[in-house]
């Protein structure tokens, strides 16, 4: 009922607002021209890389102007070059740690919102505490102690302190502790173990949360340059991000290449936004509305 | 069901036993790599320490140290610089985007796409799309657009080799990579406002102007104060962009707290030095965490 009723309210306001007036068309052109100009940079350098003859183009114009080609790309993957070793790395240590992110916050996040237990109350506000410490300010505490380990210059040391991380934890627990006792209970009563409980219950039942915790988790990893900066010495532990910079420098003039490198780079996060957008934008407004 | 006493202990025991398995991986990971290194730090910052491990106790001399340093304060000042001139930007970006993007539109699905799109870049791309942008003699875009659109050839900008507009550039460059996420934010909260309250405004006779200010602005007061505190503590991170597009430069002019945290630590192998300045920055954090935390409770009570 009340959905029926707010989606009138919906039309009602979204038809009297699409009255064309010299106002509205304004705005809409406004928006269309901020819009090109946010756009550009990320066409500009797109084009760029489907070009091998910048050098004699005679105006910024014919950038978006065929001939293309694909020759850059075709050259940086197939050539001698460490980036499609880096772009392994970056994927490898961003599944990884999305993967192992969700399975250990679900698990833990499940313990605090559903177990009885002692201390129960004190560890949930351990983690809370995590929030207030920001990775900025520890980086180097983190890198002695990372090198103690003997976790310097090792994909491990890439991914551990990546998955230590309290936020996802606080927002899985507050997710959790909204599914009713009953489904739990039920289970119980068919015999089920905490285990059990778990993977079939609050696994199936969390999906919307982890699926916004993965996403999150994923692109946060996919972008993140402090710590792999300080953490991966050797060229061939480097993710993209801390490999575009090394590889881009060897270039002075030449930029066709340097940016196909950088599309390289953020083509699979571009395509890994519009399979998701849906529950991207959604996670963001982090509204707990049913899609 | 009823239970003797020692039931109900072995119970409790296997309680606590099964949830340590849940909670026993991540808690060892975050003890160690997330609380600890807290520790280390304040620890560190009273000796003198380099790549080799722990060299002598010299009490508080890093912090007298940090004091007397005016590269130091310089940077702290760059980084209090950079949240000065980008927050204000960022937010009044992310609302006018918000407000626009959130209009009934056929495009609507487009733009808010498209103004958050810079968001998903990394900032090794996003720096390097700055860089080759503002190269100057023809070979940047923004160069080549100028000549191309008739300005004389001898006029050049050089947007990163002057200090303030390698402020401008490292500040654009900001906004245009993040402005994207606020907004998002700021449409969500849009999104939430009661459609009543416009419907009553409009049979009243309120004008759309009239309804932005009395409306739509006072709705968003408590996302906005959200949003400026996040933008605040973010802000005070600054470093990679930076650090890729000036690297600090020219000069030191644009320098933040965490570039000379980092090159004092693993340049000039002064960890300790290093670990006294993160301090000062984690106290800095602590102190607006708790200020966002207390509005975001704020919100929440309201």
């Amino acid at each position: 009922m009340t959905a029926v009723s707010s989606k009138r309210h919906l039309k009602a306001h979204t038809g009297m607002r699409r009255q064309i007036t010299p106002g509205t068309v304004t705005l809409e052109v406004i928006t269309f021209l901020l819009a090109f100009i946010v756009f550009v940079p990320i066409l500009w350098s797109f084009v760029v890389s489907l070009k091998t003859d910048e050098a004699s183009l005679p105006s910024a114009f014919h950038y978006f102007l065929p001939p293309f080609t694909i020759a850059n790309y075709i050259e940086v993957l197939s050539g001698g070059t460490k980036v499609v070793l880096w772009l392994f790395n970056s994927v490898f240590v961003a599944v990884v740690v999305t993967i192992g992110m969700t399975l250990l916050c679900s698990m833990a996040s499940y313990a605090i919102a559903k177990l009885q237990f002692r201390y129960r109350k004190g560890i949930y506000m351990y983690f809370l505490a995590g929030l207030m410490v920001p990775g900025e300010a520890t980086i180097v505490a983190l890198f002695v102690l990372a090198n103690e380990l003997k976790l310097i210059d090792t994909y491990l040391g890439l991914i551990l302190p990546a998955l230590a991380g309290s936020m996802n934890i606080i927002i899985m627990t507050s997710f959790l502790t909204g599914i009713p006792n009953d489904l739990i209970e039920a289970a119980r009563i068919d015999g089920a173990g905490e285990f059990r409980t778990y993977k079939d219950v609050i696994l199936p039942l969390s999906r919307t949360v982890i699926v916004t915790v993965s996403i999150f988790t994923f692109i946060g990893n996919w972008n993140s340059y402090l710590w792999p900066y300080l953490c991966a010495m050797s060229e061939d532990l480097f993710t993209l991000p801390i490999g575009i910079p090394t590889f881009v420098s060897q270039f002075s003039v030449d930029k066709t290449i340097p940016m196909t490198v950088n599309m390289i780079a953020s083509l699979p996060i571009l395509l890994f936004f519009i399979i998701f957008e849906k529950q991207i934008v959604k996670g963001i407004s982090l509204s707990g509305i049913k899609g | 069901m009823q239970l003797t006493q020692q039931g109900k202990k072995q119970k409790r025991l296997r309680g606590d036993l099964i949830a340590a398995c849940f909670l026993l991986p991540f808690t060892v990971l975050y003890t160690i790599f997330t609380i600890y290194p807290v520790f280390q730090g304040a620890y560190m910052s009273f000796f003198k320490w380099n790549l080799m491990g722990k060299q002598a106790f010299i009490g508080v001399d890093n912090y007298v140290n940090m004091v007397e340093d005016k590269y130091f304060w310089q940077a702290l000042w760059n980084t209090t610089k950079f949240v000065l001139y980008s927050t204000p930007a960022i937010m009044l970006s992310s609302l006018v985007l918000a407000l626009l993007a959130n209009r009934a539109s056929p495009l609507k699905r487009l733009y808010r796409t498209v103004f958050f799109l810079p968001n998903l870049l990394s900032v090794a791309v996003i720096s390097y799309i700055t860089i080759y942008m503002c190269q100057p003699y023809d070979m940047g875009f923004l160069s080549n657009l100028m000549h191309s659109l008739g300005a004389p050839t001898e006029f050049e900008i050089f947007w990163l080799k002057d200090k303030h507009l390698a402020w401008v550039t490292v500040v654009v460059a900001t906004l245009w990579w993040t402005q994207g996420y606020n907004m998002m934010l700021y449409i969500s909260a849009l999104q939430d406002i009661p459609d009543q309250l416009y419907e009553a405004a409009s049979i009243d006779g309120a004008t759309p102007r009239q309804q932005l200010f009395k409306i739509t602005l006072p709705m968003l007061s408590k996302t906005t104060a959200l949003i400026l505190m996040l933008q605040i503590i973010a802000s005070y991170k600054v470093f990679q962009q930076i650090w890729l597009i000036t690297a600090g430069g020219p000069g030191r002019a644009t320098r933040p707290l965490i570039q000379y945290i980092y090159e004092q630590g693993f340049q000039k192998q002064k960890l300790g030095y290093a670990c006294a300045m993160s301090f000062v920055l984690f106290f800095i954090l602590i102190i607006l965490t708790l200020i966002q935390r207390k509005i975001g409770r704020k919100g929440e009570e309201e």
